[in-house]
């Protein structure tokens, strides 16, 4: 069974509902991320496992104990809020130590385990300033030794990059994913930069509106995404309406399709696109917008459609961009890796 | 750990001391001011319909006499008026005064700041005897500081007759409210949003042009809240009419006063306050709501 | 370098020129009469004189000689004490309420607490003498205390509730995660950040209440006296240094009070 299991839970403020009826399993040891955009609720189902907010049903459990009815201060889990929430009135060392004071470990112990959880993050000379004399991101190191020296099970943590810079952001992830591995704690982000729950995760957990769109490895929703949401908020993707009859989305360029005869969505990522001149199969359409991004080039191709389609190709050093206007057919390289989905609507974007 | 968990039991919601989002702690604040302040205040509006003896109420002497006689008495709206003006040109004054200052600080930075507020502070925080004082000092007769000097230089040969008059009662309520009319200025005046002024700039206009036509429109709510502040301690202020202006020198204020401390009519005091305190309100109320008509672009709408 | 300043229109050098001299007049004006006061009570000769002719500290002797006026700066200390105690234990926690509170009338509530400020100090003075010889109390030092207390309030609850609302909900909910229960929580955390606006509003209270005059011209009793009532009796007969000199103390006291003020919440808070 999963170290942590999230178990149908539900919780509305007023008419608002923000949760409805998630479920989800954390494997121990591993990384969970929770990524949507902002307002579909993977704020609030991280404070849920927290407990500063109580479910209106469901069950949380950890490692096969209920704990959905105990006040925050008895649930043992570590916590690493957005702006860190750091004491401003004590120092760095007593921030750290305040869990263990409040457990009223002895004096001795405490100095020795705020003086290892200050090596652990690399802070071991900072100990006696205040969190006001700290940047963003010494900020964020002491709240998570402030969490890890009580040793919890899980660890949650709210947009922990969101204060710091874009360059400093990087680094930071690889520095946390080590050290959580390191540690070997089960752990929760939170987070809306798509890139930010690649990088960090087992697992990611897309959430939309207060449910769970699709779980599984970053790599598994990204080539098999299975709603046009999911395949819109994790990298880029074009989505072409039409149907699928027989086990195949008809058109030019039929792709093999498990979905039921009716109306279906075509799923081909930008890289998955290329871009021919002259007679022969393939989408034919005008060259649109062509942006250089430095090791590719990202085309807007007019095939008629509502929408233009987008293809994402390696610079030709040789010839150049294609210039605008060009007549064009847009092929797809892998039809393997192009997904088919029911249903015809255009969600996300 | 897993083992703590499980010997704790559940407590429910998690509750926060002293709120529980209860109204239980300001319940003894409540009882206090309800028996200190709220009982006076209608025992000083009753006073002014009933008959004191030896300050026990007459029994069943309920009459509105107290209260038409003082309606009917001239000297009454004649100290009113008195009242009335010296509040509105002094506090028109203080505004003109205090403006500039509050304007000023915002330019300011670190050490002159703070300098500025403890020049401002400082008078806030001695007693208003004390600042009377200083200006009986000042406007004396022939030992006052402005006559001293005049003699001593030859200016005049006779002192001038500066205390004992409106101008001194003017110039007294003026500095010793200047305070309260700087503070809240400079609080809107040092956090407002310069760009506003940038872009007027950016568009062609002179800098007095911005100020008079950007900065003092975007502040008028606080010019609002000082003029009706100032209006309402310089018209119910006994003391620098009483210290300023003589013996026989009066406003409404100075009525009251001498009518509950030393005539010891009661009942005429009360029904002075009474009127003092709901012209007072009225006259705030009406800066207020003129006020409010200035300021409709500030107020966010649902 | 040459073409650092541009050339202002006439009518921005008169703005300007207007509005530094309107500024230097006001702080002058803010800041001469209290300067003119202490140096007034340096003056060796018995009479008003500025500039001071010599240096003396005869007046602060006989300040301090004087048997009338150092009973009531006692009993101004005293009353202030007392006055600061009453507003800190009744104001702190209706603060709390007003902040943190979650319920209907909350609204009412904080205009209630604060109606006091809408007062004036004639009035509250004159309703408290009125109110105490209908229930058969004269005035005295404890009904000035009880009136000052009222005239004082607002000052605590502001204060108060201006830090409180100031604090980071995060905090609470970050001591709770690590494991403290409420009443440890509010030990912890919100009391030492509330401890400088508390310590604050004690030092502008007891200087509010020290110096009060409006109020305690009518509920204080003619034994026991405050400072500012016992001058305002002493101005209007007595024209020596003398008040020049006692007037100065209470200036200095003003400045002691700001230092508490500067170095807890800041004096630009006092606008607020």
């Amino acid at each position: 069974m999963d170290f942590l299991v999230i178990d149908r839970v539900s919780k509305s403020f007023g008419k608002l509902q923000v949760l409805a009826g998630c479920s989800l399993g954390v494997p121990r040891g591993t990384v969970l991320t929770l990524l949507g955009p902002s307002g579909c609720g993977k704020t609030t189902l991280l404070r849920s496992i927290a407990g500063f907010v109580q479910p209106d049903a469901g069950r949380v459990l950890v490692d096969g104990q209920d704990i959905s009815d105990l006040a925050p201060n008895q649930r043992q889990v570590g916590y690493v809020f957005q702006n860190y929430a750091l004491f401003p009135h004590l120092t760095v060392a007593d921030n750290i130590a305040y869990g263990l004071k409040v457990r009223r470990r002895p004096s001795s112990e405490i100095a020795r385990r705020v003086a290892q959880a200050l090596e652990l993050v690399d802070l071991g000379p900072y100990g006696a300033r205040h969190p006001a004399q700290l940047s963003g991101g010494q900020q964020q190191r002491v709240a998570i030794a402030r969490a890890l020296v009580l040793e919890p099970t899980v660890l949650l943590l709210d947009e922990p990059f969101n204060a710091l810079d874009a360059q400093l952001r990087m680094t930071m992830q690889i520095e946390l994913r080590k050290l959580i591995e390191r540690v070997g704690i089960t752990s929760i982000f939170v987070t809306h930069d798509q890139l930010e729950a690649m990088t960090l995760s087992d697992n990611v957990a897309v959430m939309r509106s207060g449910a769970i769109e699709q779980f599984g490895p970053p790599l598994e929703i990204y080539d098999r995404p299975q709603t046009p949401y999911v395949a819109s908020f994790i990298g880029r993707a074009n989505l072409i309406a039409g149907r699928s009859e027989g086990g195949v989305f008809a058109g030019s360029q039929p792709v093999r399709s498990g979905v039921a005869d009716g109306d279906a969505t075509l799923v081909v990522r930008p890289e998955n696109i290329a871009i021919e001149t002259g007679d022969g199969p393939g989408w034919p359409g005008s060259i649109g917008f062509a942006t250089a991004l430095g090791p590719t080039v990202e085309y807007e191709i007019d095939c008629g459609w509502k929408e233009p389609l987008r293809a994402v190709v390696p610079r030709d050093y040789g010839r150049g961009t294609i210039p605008a206007r060009t007549a064009v057919r847009a092929v797809i390289v892998d039809p393997q890796a192009a997904i088919v989905l029911p249903g015809a609507r255009h969600d996300g974007h | 750990m897993a083992t703590e968990t499980t010997l704790l039991r559940a407590v429910g919601r998690w509750r926060h001391p002293l709120t529980s989002g209860g109204l239980a702690p300001a319940l003894p604040a409540v009882l206090y001011l309800f028996i200190f302040m709220v009982l006076p205040i209608g025992t000083l509006l009753l006073f002014g319909f009933v008959n004191i003896e030896r300050g026990r109420i007459v029994d069943g002497s309920f009459t509105l006499q107290p209260m038409i006689a003082a309606l009917n008495d001239s000297l009454v709206w004649r100290l009113m008026w008195r009242s009335f003006w010296v509040a509105v040109v002094s506090t028109v004054l203080t505004l003109f005064l205090a403006y500039p200052l509050a304007y000023v600080y915002g330019e300011l930075r670190g050490i002159w700041r703070t300098v500025v507020l403890v020049a401002i502070i400082s008078p806030l925080l001695t007693s208003a005897l004390v600042r009377a004082y200083a200006w009986l000092v000042i406007l004396g007769g022939r030992r006052g500081i402005v006559n001293q000097a005049l003699l001593s230089t030859g200016i005049i040969d006779e002192p001038l007759r500066l205390l004992n008059t409106d101008l001194a009662v003017l110039i007294g309520m003026t500095q010793i409210h200047l305070p309260f009319m700087i503070l809240p200025l400079l609080a809107v005046l040092a956090e407002r949003d310069k760009r506003l002024e940038e872009a007027s700039l950016n568009l062609g206009a002179s800098r007095t042009r911005t100020f008079f036509k950007v900065t003092v429109p975007m502040s008028m709510p606080a010019i609002i809240a000082g003029l009706a502040l100032v209006f309402a301690v310089s018209y119910t202020n006994f003391i620098v009419p009483q210290l300023l202006g003589g013996g026989s020198y009066s406003t409404l204020a100075v009525q009251v006063y001498e009518q509950t401390i030393v005539v010891l009519d009661w009942t005429r005091g009360a029904v002075l306050a009474t009127l003092l305190l709901g012209t007072c309100f009225l006259f705030v109320f009406l800066i207020v709501s003129v006020g409010g008509r200035l300021t409709r672009w500030s107020e966010a709408r649902p | 370098m040459t073409r650092k300043r541009r050339s202002m229109a006439w009518i921005d050098r008169l703005g300007m020129a207007a509005l530094v001299a309107v500024t230097a007049f006001t702080l002058l004006l803010l800041v001469a009469p209290s300067l003119i006061v202490i140096a007034i009570s340096f003056e060796p000769r018995a009479y008003i004189s500025f500039p001071p002719s010599g240096f003396t500290l005869r007046w602060y002797q006989a300040v301090l000689e004087n048997r009338q006026l150092m009973d009531s700066v006692v009993v101004s200390l005293r009353t202030a004490a007392l006055v600061m105690l009453i507003c800190l234990l009744i104001g702190v926690p209706a603060a709390f309420a007003s902040v943190r509170g979650r319920f209907p009338g909350k609204a009412t509530l904080n205009a209630f607490l604060l109606s006091p400020q809408m007062m004036p100090g004639m009035v509250i003075g004159i309703a408290s003498l009125f109110f105490g010889a209908y229930v058969a109390f004269r005035a005295s030092n404890t009904m000035l205390v009880l009136s000052l207390s009222v005239f004082c309030l607002p000052f605590v609850i502001r204060i108060t509730m201006a830090r409180l609302a100031g604090l980071d909900p995060r905090l609470d909910e970050a001591s709770a995660n690590l494991g403290a229960g409420p009443l440890e929580t509010f030990a912890r955390v919100t009391m030492p950040q509330l401890a400088p606006a508390m310590l604050a509003a004690a030092a502008f209270t007891f200087i509010e209440a020290f110096d009060n005059v409006t109020v305690a011209l009518f509920t204080s009793d003619v034994r026991g006296r405050p400072l500012p009532v016992e001058l305002y009796y002493l101005v209007q007969f007595d024209s020596s240094p003398v008040i020049a000199a006692i007037s100065s103390l209470e200036i200095i006291l003003s400045f002691l009070v700001m230092l508490v003020i500067a170095r807890t919440v800041g004096l630009d808070r006092l606008g607020r």
